[in-house]
């Protein structure tokens, strides 16, 4: 059959498919269209990415993929382009391939300046088989679902390959990674880098889940000048003087806030102030990757900044809820380093606080949960005064319980539930805030149930793939 | 007061390896007997004889190799220590270096400490999942539950295994074996938080360096409801 034939049965189908999921109600329908879709037509995707009439940006890396993203969507609709973005969480060929689907008309055309895409680590190879984007932004390696990926080094060697595979690609770096900034050597590519400098609040909760300590060129023990969380910092190496490269985008002076993180940008274009309305240096580091992405588009700083200051949060990312006069915060939790940057913005609220930690262990979570013994539950003894309950639920809550009992929260504050009491309790406790933790597949049922008790605050961006 | 000396906490510490000292200290803390944690990275002096209970982990390749080298310079201390008695649990990565070598799919014959009798020779598939473990601990049938992500397959010589498994794949996926025991050096699989989830042996481990050192191992008991529910779950999950 010839290619336009299978090219318009395939779009048929999943737009019948798509069309299905919405009637019936299953689910949102972000991967099954594309992957029936690219049975029928295994050059779909190419097909369809090649219409982007800028070109093609992708994301890639263990933390901060959808958020990064979603704020690069916003900082291009912002300057006035048409976009594509595949919806969070679906970041394998299948959802990659679902976004260009949605935005497709029935004869194949995509009508699209640029194509947005948070493409997970173990995809990018085959994504990029198909689709060649112009930039590439890394945000930092770390360790997760180790049970799924095999070793770090593995996927990062995966993914330097299929870069090099890649000709005329930009990569956009965090250079305070010593495990993603060597990608532009080795992979002998243009680079452009980004950064946090020292500040006054540099600090580390742990250095136990650091996981590129060791220079990635010859073995030796990195020395750090500072180091911001985990292994991200200036670094260098004794041995062959491998180090932390200049930061084309630096951030200084970061002042944090309960909603909201600050900092001062140096930059190619001049001196800005870049403000995001979510917390956290985890996501500063987002907003410096996208206001650098935003950079090498071409578009204007200030245009950037704008974009960035009303970037809203997606799902499960500190959302916010309101229970009675309660304040109720939902944030997904992934790994070790993400875990522990959640419980350093439990310990930055005021007053008692009511937790929820939810722990499941299907293929999405990582079978192997091994990974809660990294997190640095131990910040939680000193402070246990201020935790009113721990409430674990999920597949793998009792042993979430074990975690914390080890880890010497007091047994009387330790509580196991089914999700649905586990909710009613926390939000019913006498603390002033209640905090949500969950693992990826946790995190949908857990957002049903609170729902129907508490009123979402903050309004989810739930993109949908075309604007 | 009992010395647990942590080997390479920095190089091996895969998959939460750092729970198993974590539920020994607190276990010793819990009933009031004194803990003293040594972690000894290369180079660090030590001598094991002093010790009473030595962890060594799991790591990546490239981790593993780097201390392979300075573990080797340690053979004889360590040696004389785990005859003499002392209480060492090995993990994954840890426990094929005490064997006598790992055969690499090329055919390379990676030497090991050559402390226990058996060897690993790597698989093309890895071995992934949850685990059911039965181990006898005095005379008494517990069952242990974990996680194994392991491409080596271990097959014991002249040495008792750990255990019998009962779901996964232990040893070799083939022999039905879990681990290896050999006087007081346990080995295992089972990363990450064997110990804490898994009370019983953590407190056999504790016993056995109290008699070693002729202290009174009599343990008091401790409340382990969470514990039990955490391996319930898994049990009644795993073995249907």
């Amino acid at each position: 059959m010839a290619f336009h034939l299978r090219l318009i049965l395939a779009i048929l189908v999943a737009k019948v498919i798509m069309w299905l999921v919405r009637l019936l109600g299953r689910g949102k329908g972000s991967s099954l269209p594309g992957m029936v879709a690219l049975k029928i037509c295994p050059g779909i995707l190419g097909c369809l990415a090649r219409q982007a009439r800028r070109g093609v940006v992708m994301v890639t890396g263990t933390n901060g993929k959808t958020t990064t993203n979603n704020m690069i969507a916003r900082v291009v609709r912002e300057a006035g382009y048409r976009v594509v973005v595949n919806t969070e969480g679906a970041n394998l060929i299948t959802g990659v391939t679902t976004a260009f689907l949605k935005a497709a008309s029935l004869l194949g055309q995509v009508d699209c300046d640029y194509a947005l895409l948070e493409v997970d680590e173990a995809s990018f190879p085959r994504v990029t088989r198909q689709v060649h984007p112009s930039i590439v932004v890394i945000t930092n390696f770390f360790r997760d679902q180790l049970d799924r990926y095999g070793e770090l080094d593995k996927t990062i060697s995966l993914i330097r390959e299929a870069l090099v595979q890649l000709p005329g690609t930009r990569l956009v770096l965090n250079a305070d990674d010593p495990l993603v900034a060597p990608l532009a050597a080795s992979t002998g590519k243009e680079a452009f880098y980004y950064g946090l400098g020292e500040h006054r609040q540099v600090t580390s909760l742990s250095a136990a889940a650091r996981e590129g300590r060791f220079c990635p060129h010859c073995g030796r023990e990195l020395f750090y000048a500072y180091y911001h969380y985990s292994q991200l910092g200036n670094y260098r190496c004794p041995g062959c003087g491998f180090s932390r490269p200049f930061a084309d985008v630096e951030g200084t002076e970061v002042s944090q806030g309960d909603h909201r993180v600050s900092v001062r940008l140096r930059s190619p274009a001049g001196y800005y102030e870049l403000v995001i309305p979510v917390p956290g240096l985890y996501n500063l580091y987002n907003g410096l990757a996208a206001f650098s992405a935003g950079l090498s588009l071409g578009v204007e700083p200030e245009v950037i900044i704008r974009a960035l200051a009303g970037y809203t949060p997606a799902t499960g990312r500190m959302e916010r809820f309101r229970y009675r006069d309660k304040p109720v915060l939902l944030n997904l939790v992934k790994n070790p380093t993400g875990f522990n940057e959640g419980l350093g913005a439990l310990l930055s609220l005021p007053g008692p606080v009511d937790v929820l930690i939810a722990i499941n262990d299907n293929d999405a979570d990582g079978r192997d949960i091994s990974w809660l013994w990294d997190v640095d539950f131990e910040v939680l003894e000193e402070h246990h005064h201020r935790l009113n309950s721990l409430v674990c639920t999920g597949q793998r809550g009792a042993e979430m319980a074990v975690r914390l009992k080890y880890a010497g929260v007091p047994l009387d504050r330790i509580v196991v539930e089914n999700m649905h009491r586990a909710v009613e309790h926390v939000l019913n406790g006498s603390g002033t805030t209640a905090y949500l933790l969950a693992t990826y597949t946790a995190l949908w049922p857990l957002e049903r149930i609170l729902s129907g008790y508490a009123k979402r605050e903050s309004r989810v961006e739930s993109l949908p793939s075309v604007s | 007061m009992l010395k647990v000396c942590h080997l390479y906490p920095d190089l091996l510490n895969l998959y939460g390896d750092r729970g198993n000292v974590m539920a020994y200290v607190r276990r010793c803390q819990w009933r009031g007997i004194e803990v003293e944690v040594h972690r000894i990275n290369l180079g660090d002096p030590v001598d094991f004889r002093e010790m009473d209970f030595l962890f060594l982990g799991g790591g990546s390749d490239r981790e593993q190799n780097l201390m392979a080298k300075d573990l080797e310079n340690r053979r004889e201390l360590l040696h004389a220590a785990a005859e003499e008695g002392l209480v060492v649990l090995a993990i994954c990565g840890g426990y094929q270096l005490l064997g006598k070598y790992y055969r690499t799919l090329e055919g390379h014959v990676i030497p090991g400490l050559g402390l226990l009798d058996f060897y690993t020779e790597a698989g093309r598939k890895r071995m992934i999942g949850n685990v059911v473990v039965e181990l006898e601990i005095d005379g008494e049938r517990v069952r242990v539950t974990g996680f194994e992500n392991h491409a080596g397959r271990t097959f014991l010589g002249q040495i008792s295994p750990l255990g019998r498994v009962l779901v996964g794949y232990g040893n070799n996926g083939e022999d039905g074996t879990e681990g290896a025991r050999y006087k007081n050096v346990f080995c295992s699989y089972l990363h990450g938080p064997l110990l804490p989830k898994n009370p019983r042996l953590t407190d056999h481990l504790i016993s056995l360096a109290l008699r070693r050192r002729g202290l009174p191992a009599e343990l008091a008991p401790l409340d382990d409801r969470l514990e039990r529910a955490a391996t319930e779950i898994m049990l009644k999950r795993l073995l249907k």
